[in-house]
């Protein structure tokens, strides 16, 4: 009863308490921009070519006003964006009227999770086993050249490092695709070949993420084992005789995760932000554009539908971290 | 591709790359063109599809955000996957090379009774949807009446206000009665990046709210059908149909050469200029540093012109320098002429474009039969044009080897192309305004302005003079290259002058909020017609609103006079057929458009493309610009008859 009045409840109201306000920040702040999505639909037909007459302009501002479901004060529109909520439904993009926003987000999200799912994942595992042991056997040859690399890859502009891969790999040896996340005229379905497919144009954005990302795990976990490693309880236990497989994986991995598992926890709620840049040079579907595009447009409900997603996966995996935390660190106790 | 290389030779050929992109990335040693290619082997498959058989364009407008929804009449459905360049005929489009207008679906011009509230439309016969279904008069019919019905689509608002009846006098006629006398209704469905389409009734008539419709797959009167799209909007692939001799493209063209046409997403410049060096990207659209680079690297790819500028310099805008006469300074006309004389043309076009534009002094481009129609028959009167400097004195602004000039910088620096005159003309126009920066000293003196002790301009107030240039955040359109020559010029003449740089410069643009921008200069003339009431009429004072307020028309620079409104009046009661008489109108806006110079129109729209003739060839470059070269724009199905398969498999 302890637990669920003193630590699970508080935790509990903050999250909600979160949510509401991430929400409606989101909600307000689009809103309070001079970016108004009916006059970038106008605009966009325009520069696109489509006959606009100049004196239609005020029942054309109407027509879409009403049609967006843009009538009405901020308040109202609120509440409606509630009520929709509630059951789920973000409403139609704008911009890709009549879409609905669940529609739109359903078709991209798959393509992201699987690709910063797995990228982070497997960042996280390598990053860190292998930063732990350099960390360990810090004055060993392999690990200052480990580390001299990483400190060199590190620095490098994302956008370069991705460029780069595809240029070499692309380009001059040609084994992997220059675009997509699919062959032209590859049509999803469940079979091996469609799975290869994708695996196949996976591999330079899923390299060039877990390559860049991985350096960052390698060094801070490196750095957190070489400094637990310096602590006064591992020299006792050292003298102490205790054997040093014990001393590697309960004295120190188990102190050094602690940080990198918080940190793992915000890159997964992270994930529903998308990759922008990775979907860029690599042509990879995601929903990182479709979050880019929705800002520039001012397209409102696709802003709110994945911006709820990443509010609630931020928040959920904290959350959840909070909960964890007494399992993984001792020092911490449900009081 | 994959599985063709040894490990070993993989690990030299990785290290050999890797180290000379280092090197030649740090300037060390220059990527040398062998270093950079492996092969040129070319595929016998691109995906699912036979290479030698396909070809493959890029989306201009980016991933489709509505892949299965093909209902362009709502909305934005990203027309340029193929919709209208390859599946859709519409009633008319415009050839800008030459201006002349293509019949589609219409057997020719729609014909006005004397007071323009009638008009009759005589159609194609023989031409047949792609599913089969004979096109008539009663899609026409059908298309208006549901535009009219339902608010949600694109055209309803123009259609209610405008059309009171629509019937089909036979099959092949159609007959509009107008609400009020509108010379151009027709216009609305001239093709040119855009127009009213007409839907195939009996597909549509079968949905219980059209607006909600998918309309997947696509079906249209074109050469082309739908055979596949990705869902995730990366490419959309189109057939040729078996009956194209039932699309107005066979029946005027021939057979389309390509068996498939796809366009094909493409995010960043390098992965395109990468595609294309491999073969995969047949046409690509570039940055003029894009296409230099292409054109280095590239065997197989040419641009439009065989030489320098290399560019398409034929399209139907021009680019310039919109002032916000709502907004002091800029509502003095002394102001606006003096910031025009600050800038030396030569300089200006070789920052922005690399000496590649094509000048016009007017608000049209220098292009198709503008040259013939307007620029060359104004010659004269650019030349005896003067504005008043004050005492009683003038100065003529006109210099009519601006363009020579060009010529002469651009050779300067070591580009080669043709000396002969009329190739000067064509690729860098006729002439342009003085650089005289006396003259726009003298202008601002007049008007109270000053010089500080820093020798930068004050405001009549003793302010420092201050100008913001807005302009998007794409730094190689040709609005940001606009910008960045203006702003250096006025910096130049002692004016502290910058850009801002803003994804919201439509809204800041729309309310007025601004001091210069660029959008265009003068409104595109519905592809290179030579009616320019479309130029014209954003002109009009009754689209001007005060500044705070949203703006009627796509033109921000809020300026118009009785002058202009009677000469957009007399237009509007032209036969718009009456090329004579069209032209005669639009050479009088023209000129009341320079003397008061509300925006200063610099070069015409230029467009970095590169086709690759690996396997298709005959393509309208510049010495048989025989279509237009763009593959999103809608004539491009009349591209494919002329294309020639290259042989390579």
């Amino acid at each position: 009863m302890n637990f669920v009045k003193r630590y699970l409840l508080p935790r509990l109201i903050s999250y909600f308490l979160v949510i509401w306000l991430g929400i409606t920040v989101v909600f307000f702040i689009p809103r309070l921009t001079p970016n108004d999505p009916v006059i970038r639909m106008i605009d966009q037909m325009r520069a696109r070519g489509s006959t606009l007459e100049p004196g239609a302009m005020d029942g054309i501002i109407e027509d879409l006003t009403r049609m967006y479901g843009l009538e009405g004060s901020w308040l109202d529109q609120y509440g409606d964006m509630w009520g929709r909520l509630v059951r789920g439904d973000f409403g139609v993009s704008f911009f890709q009227f009549p879409t609905p926003v669940n529609q739109i987000i359903g078709n991209a999200l798959p393509w992201t999770l699987g690709l910063l799912l797995s990228t982070t994942a497997i960042t996280f595992i390598f990053g860190n086993v292998i930063g732990g042991i350099a960390g360990y056997y810090t004055r060993r040859r392999w690990s200052r050249a480990l580390d001299a690399l990483a400190m060199v890859i590190r620095p490098l502009p994302y956008y370069i490092f991705a460029f780069s891969l595809l240029l070499i790999f692309s380009y001059l040896v040609r084994w992997f695709p220059i675009t997509g996340g699919s062959s032209l005229g590859a049509l999803p379905e469940f079979s091996w070949d469609y799975i290869k497919d994708v695996l196949w144009h996976s591999t330079l954005p899923a390299a060039s993420l877990v390559v860049l990302g991985g350096v960052v795990v390698f060094q801070t976990m490196k750095l957190l084992v070489q400094n637990v490693n310096s602590e006064s309880f591992v020299q006792y236990a050292k003298l102490g005789g205790v054997t040093e497989d014990r001393i590697v994986s309960k004295y120190i991995i188990r102190n050094a995760m602690l940080p990198q598992i918080t940190g793992l926890a915000l890159s997964f709620g992270q994930i529903f932000s998308g990759a922008l840049i990775t979907e860029i040079v690599f042509g990879y579907p995601g929903i990182g554009m479709l979050l880019y595009r929705a800002i520039l447009n001012g397209d409102y409900n696709l802003i709110m539908g994945i911006t709820v997603l990443s509010i609630v996966g931020i928040t959920t995996a904290i959350l959840l971290v909070d909960l964890t935390y007494p399992f993984l660190d001792p020092r911490i106790r449900y009081v | 591709m994959a599985g063709e290389i040894s490990r070993r030779e993989f690990l030299k050929t990785l290290s050999t790359g890797t180290g000379a992109f280092l090197l030649g990335s740090t300037g060390l040693i220059p990527i040398s063109e062998s270093l950079l290619k492996t092969d040129t082997a070319f595929a016998a498959q691109i995906g699912t599809f036979p290479r030698e058989e396909t070809l493959i364009a890029r989306i201009l407008t980016g991933r489709v955000g509505t892949p299965d929804n093909f209902n362009q009449w709502v909305g934005w459905k990203w027309q340029d996957r193929g919709m209208q360049n390859l599946a859709d005929e519409p009633l008319w489009s415009v050839d800008f090379a030459t201006g002349e207008i293509i019949n589609g679906v219409a057997a020719g011009d729609p014909t006005y009774n004397a007071d323009f509230t009638t008009l009759t439309v005589p159609l194609r016969e023989g031409v047949a949807w792609s599913d089969g279904t004979p096109f008539t008069a009663a899609d026409v019919v059908y298309t208006v009446e549901t535009l009219m019905a339902y608010e949600g689509f694109n055209a309803h608002t123009f259609f209610v206000d405008n059309v009171e009846s629509v019937t089909a006098v036979d099959e092949y006629t159609v007959e509009f009665v107008l609400k009020q006398a509108n010379s151009r209704f027709h216009t609305t469905f001239l093709d040119r990046w855009g127009c009213t389409r007409i839907f195939p009734k009996h597909i549509f008539e079968t949905q219980e709210d059209p607006t909600l419709f998918t309309f997947n797959p696509y079906v249209g009167c074109g050469p082309y059908k739908l055979h596949s799209f990705d869902p995730q909007g990366s490419w959309t692939a189109w057939e040729k149909r078996e009956d194209w001799d039932k699309s107005p493209t066979g029946i005027m063209y021939g057979e389309p050469q390509p068996r498939y046409i796809i366009y094909q997403y493409f995010a960043d410049e390098g992965a395109q200029i990468l595609a294309q060096l491999t073969h995969q990207l047949d046409i690509v659209e570039l940055s003029a540093d894009g296409l230099k680079a292409l054109l280095a690297q590239a065997e197989t790819s040419r641009a439009y012109q065989p030489t320098f500028p290399f560019v398409v310099n034929n399209d139907p805008a021009i680019t310039g320098i919109v002032f916000n006469t709502a907004r002091p300074p800029f509502d003095k006309l002394d102001v606006r002429w003096a910031l025009t004389l600050a800038i030396e043309i030569v300089e200006y076009t070789s920052i922005a474009v690399d000496s590649s534009g094509t000048l016009s002094p007017v608000h049209i481009p220098h292009l198709g039969p503008y040259p013939e129609l307007y620029i060359g028959p104004m010659q004269e009167w650019l030349s005896e044009f003067t504005i008043d400097i004050g005492n009683g004195e003038t100065f003529a602004p006109y210099d009519p080897d601006a363009a020579q000039r060009v010529a002469d910088y651009a050779r300067s620096r070591g580009y080669v192309f043709p000396e002969d005159a009329e190739f000067t003309t064509k690729t860098f126009g006729y002439g342009w305004y003085k650089y005289a920066p006396d003259i726009a000293e003298r202008l601002l003196v007049n008007n109270g302005f000053s010089r500080g002790a820093d020798n930068m301009w004050l405001l009549p107030d003793g302010t420092p003079w201050r100008i913001s240039y807005m302009t998007g955040t794409v730094l190689s359109n040709h609005d940001a290259r606009n910008a960045v020559a203006a702003v250096q010029q006025w910096r130049k003449f002692g004016i502290d002058a910058t850009v801002f740089n803003t994804e919201n410069g439509a809204d800041l643009g729309s309310v007025g909020d601004f001091d210069v921008e660029t959008v265009w200069p003068g409104r595109e003339p519905w592809g290179a017609g030579p009616d320019l009431y479309r130029v014209l009429d954003d002109w009009n004072s009754a689209y001007i609103k005060p500044v705070g307020e949203r703006a009627q028309s796509s033109y921000h620079s809020r300026w118009s006079t009785p002058e202009m409104d009677d000469i957009i009046r007399r237009l509007r009661e032209t036969d718009p057929f009456n090329t004579e008489q069209v032209v005669a109108i639009g050479i009088e806006g023209l000129k009341e458009a320079v003397r008061n110079m509300p925006s200063v129109p610099t070069y015409g729209y230029i467009g970095f493309v590169g086709w690759d003739e690996s396997y298709w060839t005959n393509w309208p470059g510049s010495e048989n610009p025989y279509a237009v070269p763009y593959s999103h724009w809608p004539n491009f199905k009349y591209v494919t008859p002329f294309l020639r398969p290259a042989g390579q498999a």
